[in-house]
């Protein structure tokens, strides 16, 4: 989180250095380093529907951070990285509460249905 | 959330857009900033924002720059990257706070549904044992009521023999020559029909003797319809048909001799042998 902060504001700098084309090891790590939580990302959330569409976005965001990593516009890639990152996280978030959400109430039928065997059972 | 993608796909053109966007004016009313502003102060306004505290302060982070930007008439993408990272984190947060709002849902659930498991387990014992205890109570009752018969049956003089216990009703509790029961036999029928009623596996055989006065065809439908006429006393009084069974044996079985009028006596009479739970012994 502190890179991330660090990131975002440095981002002003960066941004008036992007136009003179050289690209740092840093902004290289960062976009390689969103690529790579965007694909670890995609194996968490797997086949689940919630957090498809993030899912989606982050690889969009990823893959335009490429880009324009390959166009030297360091200032750009490093925000769609930040992006991509972020969307991915999203994405795991959101497939992680609908599990979750699913679960609790999976268990709130099971309780009611043995509630209702319960109150049967009672009156013979 | 297609404000979001329209606001990335503002920011896939951003490296163009950076010079362009130095010299652009800012709007009043910025679209992904007021978005921002809403996801932010949705999650700070949950009473468990705490579980996602980390995405929290960023989304706070980046709406402050965000905010202070417009301010200042700043970029226009630098807002609209500010608010974007802003509302993510946000969503985020959001995201984590419900997802702990399910597993305490989920924690206190298990907890509930191993309390009616428990009860239902409780309650089911209970009834098992009231069952138990009805089933003993009843096998006691059983057994008091087969005594009981047994009981009537000693009262009564009844004797027992290799063939059960024998009572025999006498000849003076018939009208002379007929079949119909006198007055006089009713208390020992009622006293048989009640022990017969409450010991429902106990079964009894119906014999009708006769001296040898008359022909034996007389004297074999007499004893038939002497058999039945006990039958049909107990039937009366509520005992089961299949409890009892009748036969009649005429003259030729008697216990005295036929040649004195005490010895006749005796051989008019009825014989009813009760038998152990519905193995009625052969009529021969």
């Amino acid at each position: 989180m502190n890179k991330l902060s660090l990131a975002i504001a440095s981002a002003g700098i960066v941004g008036i250095l992007a136009g003179c084309g050289g690209v740092s090891e840093v902004t290289k790590e960062r976009v390689a380093r969103a690529t790579s939580v965007v694909q670890q990302s995609q194996q968490a959330v797997g086949n689940s529907e919630a957090g498809a569409i993030e899912m989606q976005r982050a690889r969009e965001y990823s893959e335009a951070a490429q880009n324009e990593l390959n166009k030297k516009n360091a200032d750009a890639a490093e925000r769609l990285a930040i992006q991509a990152q972020l969307s991915a996280e999203l994405a795991v978030a959101k497939s992680e509460s609908a599990q979750a959400r699913k679960a609790a109430d999976e268990l709130t039928a099971s309780i009611e249905t043995l509630r209702q065997e319960a109150a049967r059972s009672q009156t013979p | 959330m297609k404000k979001v993608y329209i606001a990335s796909r503002v920011l896939v053109g951003a490296g163009l857009a950076a010079v362009i966007a130095a010299c652009s004016t800012t709007p009043d009313r910025i679209e992904s900033l007021e978005n921002a502003r809403t996801l932010v102060s949705q999650v700070e306004g949950s009473p468990r924002a705490g579980v996602a505290a980390l995405n929290v302060t960023e989304a706070r982070k980046a709406l402050a720059e965000a905010n202070r930007l417009a301010e200042n008439r700043g970029k226009m993408n630098d807002i609209e990257f500010q608010s974007t990272v802003a509302s993510l984190n946000a969503q985020i947060a959001n995201e984590k706070i419900k997802t702990a709002q399910a597993r305490e849902e989920i924690e206190k659930g298990t907890a509930e549904r191993q309390a009616v498991l428990l009860q239902s387990r409780e309650r089911e014992a209970q009834a098992r044992a009231l069952e138990a205890e009805r089933r003993s109570q009843e096998a006691r009752e059983a057994t008091l009521r087969a005594q009981a018969l047994e009981q009537e049956l000693a009262d009564l003089k009844a004797k027992k023999t290799d063939r059960g216990v024998v009572l025999t009703l006498g000849d003076v509790l018939f009208e002379t020559g007929r079949a119909n029961l006198q007055p006089g036999a009713y208390s020992t029928v009622d006293r048989l029909a009640q022990a017969l009623k409450e010991a429902p596996g106990r079964t009894v055989l119906i014999e009708g003797h006769t001296d040898s006065v008359g022909s034996a065809e007389f004297n074999q439908r007499l004893s038939e319809n002497r058999a039945e006429s006990v039958e049909r006393a107990l039937l009366e009084r509520g005992v089961a048909a299949n409890q009892i069974r009748t036969v009649g044996k005429g003259e030729t079985t008697p216990i005295a001799s036929n040649d004195t009028a005490g010895g006749r006596q005796q051989n008019r009479r009825v014989e009813m042998i009760f038998q152990e739970d519905r193995a009625i012994a052969s009529d021969e």
